[in-house]
């Protein structure tokens, strides 16, 4: 009797070391990346072989995959690999940004070389959403003027710089304030700044922090194994309104009321129902025009979108009496060249004259023809535009009245 | 001849059932112990015999990445991983650019544009007893 069992145990043995064998076998041969950037190598590409580059200056040759998602690099388990991910799918999430897409060389750099991204975006209006309740707590009554003294987290600055600047922002805590009203728009009114997952519904879809623009999930773009890998600085109108122009606040509910027009053309789904616009205003994108201080931040804390927003009309057409502001390139490190490196729709060279914005941001995506005339390059849609300064024209205009209503009089399109 | 008993049989059974085991078990053993997961990468690079490379050229040499040059004086090796961040770089009218973030060398890796800062590093060369280029990725 006893031998029988030796022979079942041999046979146990024996079959144990067969499937430990096949569960071997079956598994991936480890595909090794050692990016130039960490040398350290990683099996990232076991399974994600098939994934597009993200961008042409993250390539995956150089930087790999953890140095910006964090992860188990030498774990062929997926559970194990991805069971130390920073911010799941979406590494760029604030809470995690700094140790994803900072350092020095990338975007945690100064403001001297322009490579303070991520300070700037984290302290932007768009993140802290410092406008929308310094309003609602101004409106009803939490607070004596319109001034920003809290955010969605709380925030300092050390060093402010502008006349709008605020120090520092408390965390907006709606019970705090005792007030039915404000805590409703708590509830209902704060899915739209760059720290918050997106409401329900197709129309908000987004990533939060840095991939909510720079990752434009509409229209849908999917890779091969369903993911978006994608980083841009090319994104397109509806990239914008995912927040933008979606619909509006009732203030006697303290709820947010969607568009109720469901447009198919750019012409109508640009701009809600009740805006005014012009034909520029809905032909280009949202980034043609606003740039990077606006969408981003200026390093201050501001208390209204008012303080960053500064782009107008003029800054493209000019005046009656005043031609738009130009800058020649003549200095091989001008940040348009880097600019236009990120998105190569234009080929700048050494001379091209190009418009400037009032705070010296240049337009990068624009030329001064030699006739006088303008040319601009969509960012997103490669499309070329040709316009005219207003010098010269037979335009009307008041000259002290440059803002966008006063030129709406008569440019706006119909819908 | 003698019929082994049944349990003679079983027991010579189990013995090789288990060797068996053993033996299997041990061949995954011993793949297990071998395992390299961190090879590094190479510093030192064979590119066949010097003579190969004609007096007065230039060769890219992607695997490196570095550009050989060879004139009257000998060989000069400049790596090709950009200093700003390591992309490699491509060669351009003017000398060299880098496709990821736009820096700029000229054709003796002087940086002529950002945000690289510092020149492409010329590696060390030698040729070998046996008359083969070796490049090294330290810097010369």
């Amino acid at each position: 009797m006893k031998s029988i069992w030796l022979v079942v145990g041999a046979i146990v043995l024996l079959s144990a070391v067969i499937a430990a064998g096949i569960v071997e076998t079956v598994k991936p041969r480890p595909v090794e990346l050692i990016p130039t950037l960490t040398q350290q190598p990683e099996y990232c590409l076991t399974c994600h072989a098939e994934l597009e580059e993200i961008s042409a200056a993250h390539p995956v040759k150089t930087f790999g995959c953890v140095v910006c998602h964090g992860g188990e690099r030498l774990a062929l388990d997926g559970d194990l690999a991805h069971s130390t991910m920073r911010g799941g799918a979406n590494p760029s999430d604030f809470s995690v940004v700094e140790q994803s897409c900072g350092s020095e060389q990338c975007h945690s750099g100064s403001a001297q070389d322009r490579r303070d991204h991520i300070q700037r975006a984290t302290t932007s209006i768009q993140a802290t959403y410092a406008g929308a309740l310094a309003n609602i707590l101004y409106t009803f009554g939490a607070e004596p003027d319109l001034t920003a003294r809290y955010g969605i987290s709380e925030v300092k600055d050390a060093q402010v710089q502008t006349v709008t600047g605020v120090p520092g922002l408390l965390t907006f805590e709606a019970a705090s304030f005792n007030n039915p009203f404000i805590e409703q728009f708590s509830q209902n009114c704060t899915t739209c700044h760059l720290n918050a997952m997106p409401a329900a519904g197709e129309e908000y879809d987004r990533f939060s922090g840095c991939s909510a623009c720079h990752t434009p999930l509409k229209p849908r773009e999917t890779t091969a194994d369903g993911n978006i890998h994608r980083l841009t600085t090319a994104m397109p109108y509806t990239q914008c309104n995912t927040c933008h122009n979606r619909g509006n606040y009732d203030l006697r509910t303290m709820t947010f009321v969607p568009r109720s027009d469901h447009p198919t053309d750019r012409l109508r789904d640009y701009y809600q129902p009740i805006a005014q616009f012009v034909k520029c205003e809905y032909t280009l994108d949202c980034v043609d025009c606003h740039t990077r201080i606006e969408a981003m931040g200026d390093g201050d804390l501001h208390s209204s979108k008012k303080d960053i927003q500064y782009i107008q009309c003029k800054t493209c057409h000019g005046t009656l009496t005043e031609l738009p502001r130009t800058t020649r390139l003549n200095d091989e490190n001008d940040i348009a060249f880097r600019m236009a490196q990120l998105n190569p729709v234009v080929e700048l060279k050494l001379g091209d004259e190009i418009l400037m914005t009032a705070k010296g941001e240049p337009l990068w995506n624009t030329r001064v023809q030699p006739d006088g005339t303008f040319e601009l390059v969509g960012k997103a849609t490669g499309q070329t535009f040709r316009f005219r300064p207003v010098m010269g024209s037979g335009c009307k205009q008041n000259i002290d009245q440059q803002a966008s209503q006063y030129c709406h009089e008569c440019h706006s399109v119909e819908r | 001849m003698q019929q082994p008993s049944r349990r003679d049989f079983l027991k010579l059974m189990a013995t090789y059932i288990a060797g068996l085991a053993g033996l299997l078990g041990g061949y995954g053993m011993a793949r297990f112990m071998s395992f390299q997961s961190e090879q590094g990468q190479s510093t030192e690079f064979d590119l066949g015999p010097a003579d190969a490379f004609a007096v007065n050229s230039k060769k890219v040499v992607t695997e490196i990445p570095a550009i050989i040059a060879r004139d009257a004086g000998g060989f000069t090796a400049m790596s090709l991983q950009c200093t700003h961040l390591g992309c490699t770089v491509e060669e351009s009218a003017d000398g060299f650019a880098c496709p990821c973030h736009g820096s700029r060398y000229d054709s003796t890796g002087v940086v002529t544009r950002g945000p690289a800062t510092r020149a492409l590093p010329h590696l060390r060369t030698e040729v070998s007893a046996g008359g083969h280029l070796i490049v090294h990725k330290d810097e010369a």
